[in-house]
């Protein structure tokens, strides 16, 4: 801790001298979030729980509206205009019906920053008044969420869909640099907010499409200059891992993308991040093994990029698992010692607790009983597929579906209850293979939908997977992003348009409100000026709630 | 019909929300041979044009008799010669501009010949290449392959014995010819989740299936009975007989909801059924022509 400390202070140092306004103190990074969010979780441990106990439960029945702030997307007056495209292409309401707001917004010295794709945004934490806008013309790439902006003294920096990264000036919004990451037309396409370690800008990217392998970077927060990059799969024959594929061209085109912000321990100095599915993405033929590292939370020196351990979640996945979901670090006891944890709900439908210092496993189960595609795990957790339930030209009855038991939108650990909230699907798909090719290429089966069960919020006691309580919304729910607090309250959105709060005890609902939409991000807390606001994304809108005076 | 297939594609859309970062192509309810409107974009967003199936055509004739030796004739790669579907080049290559480059010239330090082909055969064969990118990339216009592998003799005792399907189904009534109505991954999944997409108990149903009854009793003891248009933890809303919309907030178990749902067995089958069941169903569905 102590040398973490110094770390960090050497850091503040060599920043310029403009220790005032929108400037975010590095610091702040290493603490549970308080006064700022001033990272994609709030802090680096992905637990996404607040100290924070104004708003708790005997309060929480005067928690009222604040303020709503509804984007305005593209190209509009004021707009502050970048990027390559064409004027006249993208307003950044994407091709998924209106604008949806899925990034965390960052909340330093009173100012919230947030994105949708191709958009960035200072808005005023007090009260939703826009500041500035900045507004990305694109060349392309897909168009379906952004996580958010990521912050290094006065600079944000954010990724687009044709795969820029981008920095701004926080106070003006004005472009200071962009630098390219991946080739749109490789069907890469970039969604993650930056996370920023030290003085590294760390990104990642996505893409399905046409078996292009996924890689893991970090750039010079001063001029966008690459610092190292880590590839998720090796390059050649004998690098670790490289006994997992049959050959180098499979493994060049492996897949495993990285599309949701990683976790660090500034102790260890290690990032971790889970990865996505092998390519191609449900015909597995022509990668028979394993297929390392895709599906797998690896560990790698935030230094170097060097990878230093990994653990594989979805050996040889044929099903879509990305294995990207919030690699949540926990500081817990095992057989009455303390450890270093981590856990994953991993899409795939097991939770998973590792030695993250060492990547060794500890729990790994099941936390969805419709699971139906494993054959249990093997003796270092990892589960063993079963082969039958491949895609199959006549069909395979699979669940979860390729969405997952859970996904992207995030977990949270609270350390008051000792218990791992994630909201579930269980649901059932048919997955056909429709290329027989030895090479297959791109997703190579189609999938049909085949019915839910339901959807249910879990609260997991991360000692041995188990759902401790369950909430089955009964009109099917759907997958929302989490917050727990120190008011010992439980924040997650219902599928029905409701933000509600849970005792996380129990799973009691304490308290309700209608929005105009699904929350669509994960919420936040922050306190400014002795009010403890709650901010949640809904659809196109920013909503923010404190108690009544 | 059509009003039902927009349902169901909806209702499809909505069970599978998350499906891969990007759901551009939804898993819906199409028939075999029957696509979903193809989508224009890969999951990348890259756009791709409508091309000339003329110039796909002639191009993957000569490219089979000219380049098929060294790249394979689908254009994967062969012997001697890369994948050409996964290169840089003809990804960034536009109506053969880069690809003509490297025709004309060959490379000769990989070991490749010059071609002497004219500025229409370059463009023929380049289309060729893209239409197979975009057929890789675009995911919604797969073609589901021949899926009847199983028994039909097993899946008929299926039916009449362990699946229980008799309780409700008739193959001389509803089912009846059914394997003439519908192309066979229509019936599996008909079999699978007649009503996919529904959640249970819960959002409404397509317009033409069994609707969720809801009945709601009042503090009072008065009964309140109809289709269910919504329920959450917070107000259940149905159409009553006289076509009323009526809506209830909910706190906790008051009022008392029940449900009832006639395609119950359905789901609750996901959990029993093998995947030799599903096969020997379709199979013998299929067969009642």
């Amino acid at each position: 801790m102590k040398l973490s400390r110094i770390l960090f202070g050497a850091v503040v140092a060599s920043l310029p001298a403009l220790l005032c306004g929108q400037m975010l103190d590095p610091s702040l990074l290493l603490k549970p979030p308080t006064n700022a969010w001033p990272t994609y979780n709030g802090d680096y441990t992905g637990r996404r729980f607040s100290p924070l106990s104004q708003i708790n439960q005997s309060t929480i029945k005067t928690l009222n509206l604040a303020w709503v702030h509804r984007v305005m997307p593209g190209e509009v007056p004021g707009s502050i205009v970048g990027g390559l495209g064409p004027a006249a292409r993208g307003g950044g309401s994407s091709e998924f019906g209106g604008p949806q707001i899925k990034s965390t917004p960052l909340m330093v010295n009173g100012i919230l920053y947030f994105t949708t794709p191709d958009n960035t945004w200072a808005v005023d934490a007090r009260s939703g008044r826009e500041l500035w806008h900045y507004f990305w013309r694109t060349t392309g790439g897909i168009h379906i969420g952004n996580r958010g902006v990521g912050m290094y003294g006065n600079w944000l920096f954010f990724e687009t869909p044709d795969n820029y990264l981008v920095s701004l000036d926080a106070k003006t919004g004005k472009e200071r640099w962009h630098v390219q990451i991946a080739d749109v037309k490789q069907e890469y396409f970039s969604t993650p907010a930056p996370v920023i370690v030290g003085n590294h800008v760390i990104v990642g990217t996505g893409g399905d499409s046409l078996d292009v392998p996924g890689f893991l970077e970090a750039h010079d927060p001063e001029t966008g200059a690459i610092q190292w990059k880590w590839w998720s799969e090796p390059l050649k024959k004998g690098d670790p891992g490289s006994e997992t594929w049959p050959d180098e061209y499979s493994m060049r085109h492996g897949g495993g993308m990285t599309w949701i912000p990683g976790t660090y321990d500034p102790e260890l100095h290690l990032y971790y991040i889970g990865t996505g599915n092998p390519n191609p993405v449900m015909a597995g033929q022509s990668r028979k093994g394993d297929d390392l590292f895709t599906c797998t939370i690896v560990a790698l020196n935030v230094d170097t990029g060097k990878l230093v351990w990994h653990f594989q979640t979805s050996p040889h996945d044929t099903h879509d698992w990305d294995s990207v979901q919030t690699p949540v670090l926990i500081d817990g006891e095992i057989d009455g010692k303390p450890r270093k944890l981590l856990a994953q709900a991993s899409r795939n439908g097991y939770f998973f607790l590792l030695d993250r210092t060492n990547g060794k496993n500890i729990v790994a189960r099941p936390y969805i009983e419709t699971l139906n595609w494993s054959k249990g795990v093997d003796s270092e957790g990892h589960p063993i597929p079963n082969p039958e339930k491949e895609p199959q030209v006549s069909g395979v009855l699979v669940s979860p579906p390729s969405g997952g038991a859970t996904n992207w939108p995030s977990p949270s650990f609270d350390p008051e209850t000792g218990l791992f909230y994630v909201s579930t699907s269980e649901a059932f798909s048919e997955f056909y293979l429709t290329d027989t090719d030895p090479h297959p290429e791109g997703y190579g089966a189609a999938e049909r939908a085949s019915g839910r069960l339901g959807s249910t919020l879990r609260a997991i006691d991360y000692k041995t997977g188990k759902t401790c309580w369950r909430h089955d919304y009964p009109g099917g729910g759907g997958i929302s992003g989490l917050l727990t607090t120190a008011g010992k309250l439980l924040f997650s959105g219902d599928g029905s348009q409701h933000l509600v709060a849970f005792d996380p005890a129990n799973g009691k609902i304490l308290w309700h409100a209608g929005l105009a939409g699904n929350i669509s991000n994960g919420p936040e807390t922050y306190m400014l000026d002795g009010k403890q606001y709650l901010v949640v994304g809904a659809g196109d809108s920013l909503y923010a709630f404190t108690l009544a005076e | 019909m059509r009003t039902t297939t927009a349902a169901l594609l909806l209702l499809a859309g909505m069970a599978i929300p998350l499906a891969a970062q990007a759901p551009a192509q939804r898993p819906a309810q199409n028939g075999q041979n029957t696509p979903v409107t193809p989508p224009r974009r890969g999951l990348g967003g890259r756009e791709y044009p409508d091309y000339d199936q003329a110039e796909v055509q002639r191009g993957q004739t000569l490219f089979v008799s000219t380049c098929g030796f060294c790249h394979g004739a689908n254009a994967k790669g062969g012997e001697t010669g890369p994948d050409l579907l996964r290169s840089v080049l003809v990804l960034d290559d536009e109506n053969g501009e880069k690809i003509g480059q490297v025709v004309l010239n060959g490379r000769p330090d990989k070991g490749m010949p010059k071609f002497n082909l004219s500025q229409d055969q370059i463009r023929d064969i380049a289309t060729f290449l893209h239409q197979r990118v975009k057929d890789a990339a675009l995911r919604g216009t797969y073609q589901i392959l021949n899926i009847v592998s199983g028994d039909p003799k097993a899946g008929e005792a299926y039916f009449n014995g362990a699946g229980q399907c008799t309780q409700c189904h008739s193959v001389t009534g509803d089912l009846a010819h059914i394997g003439s109505k519908f192309d066979a991954v229509t019936i599996q999944q008909k079999i699978v989740m007649p009503r996919e997409g529904r959640r249970r108990p819960g959002t409404p149903a397509a317009p033409d299936a069994a609707p969720v009854q809801a009945t709601v009793t009042l503090p009072s003891g008065q009964t309140v009975t109809g289709k269910l248009e919504h329920i959450d933890d917070f107000t259940v809303a149905l159409t009553d007989a006289n076509g009323d919309y009526q809506s209830f907030t909910r706190n906790g178990d008051t009022p008392k909801v029940e449900l009832k749902d006639p395609l119950k067995w359905h789901t609750d089958q996901l959990l029993k059924y093998s995947d030799a069941d599903i096969h020997n169903l379709t199979a013998y569905l299929v067969s009642l022509k």
